[in-house]
């Protein structure tokens, strides 16, 4: 923790006070938790995990209970028949038939892909330093174009194609199941049936780099109605007016606004921007101050990311690129 | 080392000779084995694909599974001859720096390591029971 603070005390005021409270609130509340399942899977691994806990809890407690006997109790001569059978179901047969146990408990649960039907919806997740680059399959097909923020309907299995263009980064949203590593020039997927609407955190978990921990996403489960209108909502091309400033300060080159800019696809597509919660893939709440101090010195906040400072534009140009930026619902 | 008599030195005649070679048969049945698992299953799926599923292989394990374990058991049985088969009991002379006492020694060696194997072979058989496809 105190690192956590001298480190943070490096930045401004403002954004300390921004991110510590996220930081401690992330690590109580259960959005990020494996052991608070909203899914099929991650009921599944949760239930793993505390029969994994209490079986070598006890496992634990009757070997040392054994050991304490052994030292403390009192000695007794022992025949030679009940020393060998010990020995065996003890030190043999216990552990041979517990650890089979446990393989085949744990086989039992690896997804059966064999003749699977075919998911309700397909997401195609591109992991890049340091964001998540994603594309929706809309039921006639086409591609719906977003990034770092994950919505899904809740009861529906969810495909997603995960992939990768510079380094192995791994896919994880830790309330509705397992993990899977996104590999340059591999399509790995994962299957997740979210059970709960709420709202819950992705994120890599794979060390990516230096903004490897900044590299998280929400993640929606709504009703399947609540969904359709998000993604239909999605699908439109953006509506804000003033985009002058944007182009003129050639954000266009990197960000994709559908209907006003549509030449560079390096970051993240900026269509619906304002109606996502976080700036810079989960690493700040999407607010008028944030998204400024975004622009000035976006490396200041998420170290190695590829978007370049625009502290040299004067204010005004800035703060017409922020309003139209906050438009884009 | 003492000279001290094993007091029951005749009735230990186990026959002589190190054979080096019962001691690790059974590990070596297990290596093939599980070779050949692993070797055949990369074989078929990179010219089935993905989606492939993998009956022909799991038949294909059980028997090598079956084969292996046989040839384990006979290994066994070879051995079992040689000792008790007690598993605590003092039935070595440890001062006693003899041919047949490192016989001895060995055969219980070998004894552990088929048991080892066995269990081995059978751990690398569950998975495939639980695969379903080369994915």
């Amino acid at each position: 923790m105190r690192r956590a603070r001298l480190n943070i005390a490096g930045r401004s005021a403002r954004l300390a006070s921004a991110t510590l409270p996220a930081i401690v609130l992330a690590a109580c509340s259960p959005e990020q938790s494996a052991l608070h399942p909203a899914g099929v899977d991650a009921t599944e691994l949760a239930n793993l995990f505390w029969f994994m806990t209490i079986g070598g809890a006890v496992v634990w407690c009757v070997i040392m209970g054994a050991a304490i006997y052994a030292v403390v109790g009192k000695r007794r001569p022992r025949s030679e028949r009940f020393a060998d059978r010990f020995v065996f179901f003890g030190g043999v047969a216990f552990p041979t038939i517990g650890l089979a146990a446990l393989l085949v408990f744990g086989l039992a649960l690896l997804p059966d892909w064999r003749g699977t039907d075919a998911p309700d919806l397909r997401v195609s997740v591109v992991a890049e330093q340091f964001w998540w680059r994603l594309a929706y399959e809309g039921e006639d097909g086409v591609r719906i174009a977003t990034a770092n923020e994950v919505h899904l309907p809740v009861g529906a299995t969810v495909e997603f194609a995960l992939t990768s263009t510079d380094v192995i980064h791994s896919f994880w949203i830790p309330a509705l199941g397992g993990k899977m590593d996104a590999i340059p020039g591999r399509t790995n997927l994962l299957r997740l049936t979210p059970t709960k609407q709420g709202i819950y955190r992705g994120v890599c978990a794979e060390f990516c780099g230096t903004s490897h921990a900044l590299m998280a996403f929400p993640v929606m489960v709504h009703e399947a109605a609540d969904f359709a209108t998000w993604l239909a909502a999605q699908r439109q091309p953006a509506t804000a007016s003033g985009a002058d400033a944007f182009v003129a300060a050639g954000c266009g080159a990197c960000h994709v606004v559908r209907g006003v800019s549509e030449a560079g696809s390096v970051g993240p597509d900026l269509t619906h921007f304002a109606s996502r919660r976080s700036i810079g893939a989960g690493t700040l709440e999407l607010t008028r101050a944030n998204l400024d101090d975004w622009l000035i010195a976006p490396t200041h906040i998420k170290p190695g990311v590829r978007m370049p400072s625009f502290a040299t534009l004067p204010d005004a140009e800035r703060t017409a690129i922020v309003d139209f930026l906050l438009e884009l619902k | 080392m003492s000279a001290k008599p094993a007091h029951n030195e005749l009735e230990r005649e186990t026959g002589y000779g190190t054979d080096l070679w019962r001691v690790i048969a059974a590990p070596v049945v297990w290596a093939l084995h599980f070779l050949f698992c692993y070797v055949y299953g990369a074989v078929y799926c990179a010219k089935a694909g993905r989606d492939a599923p993998l009956d022909q292989p799991t038949i294909v394990v059980i028997v090598a599974s079956l084969v292996a374990l046989a040839l384990i058991g006979l290994s066994t049985l070879q051995i079992w001859r040689v000792r008790a088969r007690s598993l605590t009991d003092n039935d070595f002379e440890f001062e006693h720096n003899t041919p047949e006492e490192r016989h001895r020694f060995l055969s219980h060696v070998a004894l552990m390591l088929c048991v080892l194997s066995a269990v081995a072979v059978i751990y690398v058989t569950i998975p495939m029971l639980y695969l379903s496809t080369c994915r």
